[in-house]
This record gives structure tokens, C-alpha cells and sequence, in this order.
């Protein structure tokens, strides 16, 4: 497999995948959970959802993997789909503006008051992205805070390369909007 | 303020770029896949069995012709010895352990390292197998992890 792209060789796990692999499963989870599982949490702000989302998404990707087409893009374009279907379900539940606070160990060095003052600054950042609309909470958390480009942006969304552009421009100036507000200090 | 927003946007990327769900998350989710696995190949084997039960209409037939479950079996090398570590807890505190299922599976040593077995830093990515207790309620409950001898 050492001569073959990247994509070539993520083509063939899924193909394992679809077999009932669990080496392919335990490879292909290993090489996206980390941004699958920070797509969810920071669609919703809630790890618990999503560890869930993260798991349910690798679940989903054994069952509905034969969709995948890698001349459209990449295993974790297809994941962010999958993972972005299951948040919105939850989203009929759960809003995420009513997250519970994310809780997070403070340190114990000299510096702990400017650590403190930053980790509340990147809170802020995390509420003002979760208070966005979801069609632009979704385009900043893939383009801006995730590694998809846009043209992969376009493919999750369903939506023209020109429609992601244009969401997060009009994010951006939310986010501007909400944060010169707060007095963000970064 | 465009420039600010570009860094805000940078911190909370830079700040959550650790953020994985961990190698107990991924246990869990092998774990489920396998049940997935073990349900989709009893639906898969389910329908020739209907066929089966159809044509052979006594109930007798049918349940010759029954699916039973895959058994799990270690992968041993030839000639090995398998020695076992003590079961390590997963969970602080779990609903009374009723009964469950003992389930043979591959992490990464790096599992090894969060019950507390010592791994070098260069053999953390290497694959170790390992049983997971997995209780009524689906939940895996302890770890023990699988060495061989010759």
C-alpha cells in the first residue's frame, strides 16, 4: 500500500470498512476522530454529544461508506457530512445556546491569572461561534476552525463554493459584531 | 477588527487542537462497531433462514437452521503462551456488574499507559490486544491486556 495516495489508501479502508474490518475501523477512526469529534463539540459546546457524535459518525460511515465518492473529496469531507447530519438531528433536542459551560482545569503556574484571562477570552470566542446561525456557525467551524477547504465546505453543505464565501463574510462581521461587544482580549 | 477576528478565530482553533475523544472513546467505539457487526450479520443471515423456515415449515427445521452468533476467539501465534495482565477498571464508579461479555480486541499501547502500565514513549502507537469486560448496560467496565511468550 506504501505507493499509493493518500486518498488511494483511505478508498481501500473504507472498502475493508464495508467489510466488517475493525483494523480498517480502528485506522480510519484514528485518522479523523480528532477533527470529527471538534466539529461536534464546537457545533455544539458540549463534549459529551460529541464523543457520541464522533462515535455515531464511524458507525454511520460502516453502514452508508459505499456512498463515498472519492473523486467528490476526501474520507473526512464524507465524515464531516455524516457528522454534520447527526448534529443537526440532535439540534431538534438540544440547542446549543442552552450548552452548558465548557469546564476546564486551571493551572497552577505563575502565570495563572493571564492563562485565566485568555482561557475566558477563547470562551468567549467559543459563545460568540455558537451563537451564530447554524448555516454560519457551520461554514467558520469548517473553514476557519476545522481543516476543510472550501471546496469541501461546499460538498458537507450542499451549497456553492460562492455560498460558503459568502456565509462566512457575513460570519465574520457576526462575529465582530458580538465580540467588540465583550472587549475581547486575546 | 478583521485582524482581530482572524486571531480570535486562531485561539479557539489553537486551544481545542488537542481535543480528541481519547483511547477509552476509542475502545467504546470498536466495541460498537463490533456489536453493529454481530446485529447486521444475524439481519444478513436472517433472511436465507426465512427462506429456509418457509420451505421447511416445520418449526423443528427452523430452528436447525438458526443462526447462532459468532464466537470471538484470541489471535495466538503458533507456539505462544498467552499471558494476561490483571483486569484495570475503566470506570470510577458503575451500576452493580450483573453479567456481560468478555470481548478480545486491539488498542494502541497507549491504553496501556492510562491504567497505568508502563510504555515507552516509542512503543505508544504500537497495537497491544487487550479484553474488555463490557457489562449489561454496554458499558466497557475493566481492561486486561494479552502478551505472548514462546
Amino acid at each position: 500500500m506504501s505507493g499509493l495516495e493518500p486518498i488511494a489508501i483511505e478508498l481501500q479502508l473504507v472498502k475493508r470498512l464495508l467489510k466488517g474490518d475493525e483494523e480498517a475501523f480502528a485506522a480510519l477512526y484514528r485518522a479523523h476522530s480528532g477533527p470529527i469529534c471538534r466539529f461536534a463539540l464546537q457545533m455544539t459546546g458540549r463534549m459529551d454529544i460529541a464523543e457520541d457524535v464522533t462515535q455515531e459518525t464511524f458507525l454511520a460511515l460502516a453502514i452508508h461508506g459505499k456512498r463515498y465518492d472519492p473523486a467528490r473529496g476526501s474520507v473526512l469531507a464524507f465524515l464531516y457530512g455524516i457528522a454534520r447530519n447527526l448534529v443537526l438531528k440532535r439540534f431538534g433536542k438540544e440547542r446549543p445556546e442552552n450548552a452548558s459551560p465548557l469546564l476546564e482545569e486551571i493551572g497552577g503556574d505563575d502565570d495563572v491569572l493571564e492563562d485565566l484571562t485568555r482561557r475566558e477570552s477563547i470562551e468567549e470566542v467559543r459563545r460568540a461561534v455558537l451563537s451564530l446561525p447554524q448555516a454560519y456557525r457551520e461554514a467558520v467551524v469548517l473553514c476557519e476552525l476545522g481543516e476543510a477547504t472550501y471546496e469541501a465546505a461546499a460538498w458537507v453543505l450542499g451549497c456553492p463554493v460562492g455560498t460558503v464565501r459568502s456565509r462566512l463574510s457575513r460570519a465574520r462581521a457576526m462575529l465582530a459584531k458580538k465580540l467588540m461587544a465583550g472587549s475581547l482580549v486575546l | 477588527m478583521e485582524d482581530r477576528i482572524g486571531q480570535a478565530l486562531k485561539a479557539l482553533r489553537d486551544a481545542d487542537s488537542g481535543v480528541d475523544t481519547g483511547a477509552d472513546a476509542e475502545v467504546r467505539a470498536v466495541l460498537a462497531f463490533r456489536r453493529q457487526q454481530r446485529r447486521r450479520g444475524l439481519r444478513r443471515a436472517a433472511i436465507p433462514l426465512a427462506i429456509a423456515a418457509a420451505s421447511l415449515i416445520t418449526i423443528a427445521s427452523w430452528q436447525a437452521t438458526r443462526a447462532i452468533p459468532r464466537h470471538l476467539t484470541a489471535v495466538q501465534e503458533p507456539n505462544a503462551r498467552e499471558v494476561l495482565t490483571p483486569f484495570y477498571p475503566l470506570m470510577q464508579s458503575s451500576p452493580p456488574f450483573e453479567r456481560g461479555l468478555l470481548m478480545r480486541i486491539t488498542v494502541p499501547a497507549s491504553t496501556m499507559r492510562r491504567v497505568g502500565l508502563p510504555v515507552a514513549d516509542d512503543h505508544l502507537a504500537d497495537q497491544v490486544q487487550a479484553d474488555v469486560l463490557v457489562g449489561q448496560d454496554d458499558l466497557a467496565r475493566a481492561i486486561r491486556f494479552v502478551t505472548y511468550t514462546k
